[in-house]
């Protein structure tokens, strides 16, 4: 691995909860290390409750490191910043806040709303396919249309690193795949979304598969990289490719990973 | 009992969903079907007052009648006696109500944000909801006077606690996805206030207020019955000793209808700035 060009580094990470009842630390992430190069769209996939989430949470500086490294373009983590937003996983927007100014509010909150970002989150609007729709509210929008407006916020600040948490996973089955062209399409668009680093997280394997440029699956908690899984299918990438053989047979080797270590978890629960 | 199963469930997806549109006029008619059915009680109610009244079962000396009443309220609101006592239970209800908002709702806000000061305050605030704050007024009036300061005192003590109280438990079970996704974008503290928390608990605040208000109001009759100054709830006093039973009657209407005014501006605003929040 080039390491010049790794834009997030994790090196021996631990990361964990302190109980609200006896204050007993658990585990989320111990061990944990692998790179994020710049430009890349990683999916982090693992067992329920392995520790996704919690690795999200602490890049995007909500969660305290225990211990190991995390650092961002060299540096560690230790709060939020403007170089990282992050994409919920579902009812985040204001609903006292018209589309938008829900777009705009990164923008505003670091004090960067001038006519620049203003054409931004324009565009932005316009990306996501929402043109015309900016005076609306988010009680008179889908799900899936809810996910393109908090799409959108994170991208309006224009930050180094987007991370996703489950994004989709509130939407029904259809809208989860028309989510996943159109965030494709978005990634792929250039202009104000090009060299954009993503950290995606999921637990439909197909999702991963067809997002990303490496899958990481996480073992069962407390989270360690349990593989890493290259997939190199041509961008831009169409549906069709949803339903080619190799597509199938690289999401069944992730499948049966997250498996295996679901298992594993299994037994250690047993045992 | 499958009915309201049925209908706790609709409640439940009551979101922007198609199902809550189809339901829109239904709950119209719902809305008219009471409405009618209100006006309808108040007017039996008065008929059933008019006729044990005029039939003598009970005596208008001490019943007045609404008749009596009308006629009462005309001549007040026409010779002009009516003014004088609204306008100043108005002033101090005012005065009372912006001093309780303007206090309550930061210093709630605050402590339902910072744990220690708050158990550090919380059983204070028990205490002054739990006693009856009427017992105080003694003391409001041995340390402020009988003039109009007891009567603000006595109205922002009513009115303040209950605010208080709605506003602290609002601030305390703020969404904590609305507040991460503005430590996310790197918000400053005061921002997050000010754009976050506070429109996320607003609907909150403003049922605290529809609160107040009815309590605020009462305490200012209240203050007035103690203290015999100008206001509609001495004047209710003088007339009623003064067997003035019509004219009493008169200036309680007009307590009711401002006290139902004063609620329907509330409730007003409540659908102007909280119009999201599907509770109202």
């Amino acid at each position: 691995m080039n390491d010049s060009s790794a834009l997030l580094e994790v090196r021996d990470l631990k990361l964990g909860h302190h109980s609200k009842r006896n204050g007993k630390l658990s585990l989320a992430v111990s061990g944990l290390d692998f790179d994020i190069r710049k430009n890349e769209l990683i999916v982090a996939v693992g067992p329920s409750g392995c520790g996704k989430t919690t690795f999200l949470k602490a890049v995007a500086g909500l969660h305290p490191v225990l211990s190991g490294e995390l650092k961002l373009d060299g540096k560690q983590i230790t709060g939020p910043g403007v170089d990282r937003s992050m994409v919920f996983q579902d009812s985040s927007l204001f609903p006292w806040l018209t589309v938008m100014e829900n777009i705009v509010y990164g923008l505003k909150a670091q004090k960067r709303y001038d006519a620049a970002g203003k054409a931004r989150a324009e565009w932005l609007l316009d990306l996501v396919g929402l043109a015309g729709r900016g005076k609306a509210h988010p009680s008179e929008l889908s799900g899936g249309m809810a996910q393109r407006v908090n799409l959108a916020r994170a991208l309006a600040t224009d930050p180094e690193l987007i991370l996703l948490d489950e994004p989709f996973a509130a939407l029904d089955a259809q809208t989860r795949e028309v989510m996943q062209e159109e965030l494709l399409r978005i990634w792929q668009s250039g202009g104000a979304t090009a060299g954009k680093t993503a950290i995606f997280i999921t637990h439909d394997v197909y999702e991963a598969v067809f997002l990303a440029d490496r899958v990481v699956v996480f073992s069962a908690g407390p989270a360690h990289v349990a593989e890493i899984v290259d997939v190199t299918f041509d961008r831009p990438r169409s549906p069709e490719l949803k339903r080619s053989p190799e597509f199938l047979r690289q999401a069944d080797e992730i499948l049966s990973l997250v498996m295996s270590q679901s298992w594993a978890k299994e037994r250690m629960v047993t045992a | 009992m499958t009915a309201t199963v049925q209908l706790s469930h609709q409640k439940k997806s009551a979101a922007p969903t198609d199902m809550y549109e189809k339901l829109r006029p239904k709950s119209k008619r719902l809305r008219n079907r009471s409405l009618i059915l209100g006006v309808t009680g108040i007017v039996l109610g008065l008929l059933i007052w008019q006729i044990l009244a005029s039939s003598g079962v009970v005596s208008s000396t001490f019943s007045s009648s609404p008749i009596g009443t009308a006629g009462a309220l005309w001549t007040m609101l026409t010779n002009g006696t009516l003014w004088a006592p609204v306008a100043a239970t108005l002033a101090s209800f005012g005065i009372g109500m912006a001093i309780s908002i303007v206090f309550a709702i930061p210093i709630g806000l605050i402590l339902g944000r910072a744990p220690v000061l708050r158990e550090l305050v919380d059983p204070w605030i028990n205490i002054l909801n739990s006693v009856p704050y009427v017992v105080f007024l003694p003391l409001i009036i041995f340390w402020f006077g009988i003039d109009e300061t007891s009567r603000i005192v006595l109205v922002v003590w009513s009115a303040a606690v209950p605010l208080l109280m709605s506003t602290i438990g609002a601030a305390r079970n703020l969404d904590r996805n609305y507040m991460n996704v503005a430590t996310v974008f790197s918000a400053s503290r005061g921002y997050t206030l000010r754009t976050v928390a506070f429109p996320a608990i607003l609907p909150y605040i403003l049922s605290g207020i529809r609160l107040a208000v009815g309590r605020g109001l009462v305490g200012a009759i209240v203050a007035e019955l103690f203290l015999g100054a100008v206001g509609l709830g001495s004047l209710v006093q003088v007339q009623t000793s003064n067997f003035e039973m019509d004219e009493a009657m008169a200036t309680v209407t007009v307590i009711a209808i401002i006290a139902i005014l004063i609620n329907q501006l509330v409730g007003l605003v409540e659908r102007r700035f909280a119009y999201w929040a599907d509770s109202s």
